[in-house]
């Protein structure tokens, strides 16, 4: 059987298209399929991000007092690890695409799926260090200002809802490296990659505003 | 034979690392103006730092440049539903705040 012919997914066969042609009517219905599963996406954290917006609005001054807290240190090197892991993403799925760089292709996605990890290890910290200073919602909690409690109610939503995303895409990212160690044809061409990788850009896209909403707002003056 | 299968490796990487090293400038650009003397403007700054991220992201590296119409029209609807969104709900919470 061809390398296609072990891409495709039956059935194919009843529109009587050759194999190369069905393959790549495959390949768009799936860019297609992530591209529809994004766009809700964004409504979702579209939903979160408004939240902040119009609390912010309200508590300016509070919200500027609560992202003070936040470690710039930890969110900056966080931001520069998942837009290091969208380079190396990039530069898989379109490897990919070539049958002579598959080696390239497994490096660059165990580099993805290792900055991915790196990203939640630096969150750890960070979260063990927001509970030591007492930075989450509840009696307990360290910032006079009320409001402030809504800022980091948002922290701790928005970042543990991305780290789910970010947890989902390192498995994707994980079980594209194991299917593509076993059979040396899988990844080469397999929509697959493509659209795992897709997903992981699109995490990427929510952290790149999630940086300036939590951890630079109220840093001037 | 080896210089065939490396060119497209070179190509691939250089595209992408020029991009990359674009994406880093813009982070240490917006971690200072955080603390920049831009006021009441900082936070349309940062958020204006982030919006160009983003989009070399969705467009170069999610390769919505090589994008058919089909795609790139799904993946505006989510900016388009989303816009909507924020259009109305903040319409009602500036509305509030001038009538306070």
């Amino acid at each position: 059987m061809s390398a296609v012919g072990k891409l495709i997914r039956e059935p194919w066969d009843e529109l009587g298209l050759s194999e190369s042609k069905a393959f790549a009517l495959q390949r768009s219905g799936a860019t297609f399929g992530i591209w529809v599963f994004i766009a809700s996406e964004v409504l979702f954290f579209g939903a979160i991000f408004l939240l902040y917006a119009a609390m912010r609005i309200e508590h300016a001054d509070a919200f500027a007092a609560a992202a003070r807290e936040t470690n710039i240190v930890y969110g900056t090197l966080n931001t520069a690890i998942l837009l290091t892991s969208g380079l190396t993403a990039s530069v898989a799925s379109r490897a990919a695409e070539h049958d002579g760089l598959r080696r390239l292709t497994l490096w660059c996605l165990a580099a993805t799926a290792a900055l991915g990890l790196a990203f939640l290890v630096v969150k750890g910290l960070e979260y063990r260090e927001d509970i030591e200073k007492h930075l989450v919602p509840g009696p307990r909690f360290a910032l006079a200002q009320a409001p402030a409690q809504l800022f980091f109610g948002f922290y701790w939503l928005s970042t543990g809802v991305h780290a789910i995303h970010l947890s989902i895409g390192i498995g994707l990212v994980g079980r594209l490296i194991g299917k593509g160690l076993r059979d040396h044809e899988w990844l080469v061409g397999n929509a697959q990659v493509e659209i795992a990788l897709l997903y992981w850009g699109f995490v990427d896209v929510v952290w790149i505003f999630l940086y300036p909403a939590l951890y630079l707002a109220g840093r001037a003056g | 034979m080896s210089e065939q299968r490396q060119s497209p490796a070179r190509a691939i990487w250089l595209r992408s690392l020029v991009v990359w090293a674009i994406l880093i400038a813009l982070l240490g650009l917006s971690w200072l103006a955080a603390y920049g003397p831009f006021g009441g403007w900082t936070v349309a700054v940062n958020f204006g730092i982030a919006a160009a991220q983003a989009t070399l992201v969705a467009v170069l590296f999610m390769r919505l440049n090589e994008a058919s119409a089909l795609v790139r029209l799904a993946a505006v609807c989510g900016l388009f539903w989303a816009s909507i969104l924020f259009a109305l709900t903040l319409s009602d919470t500036f509305s509030r705040l001038a009538n306070v």
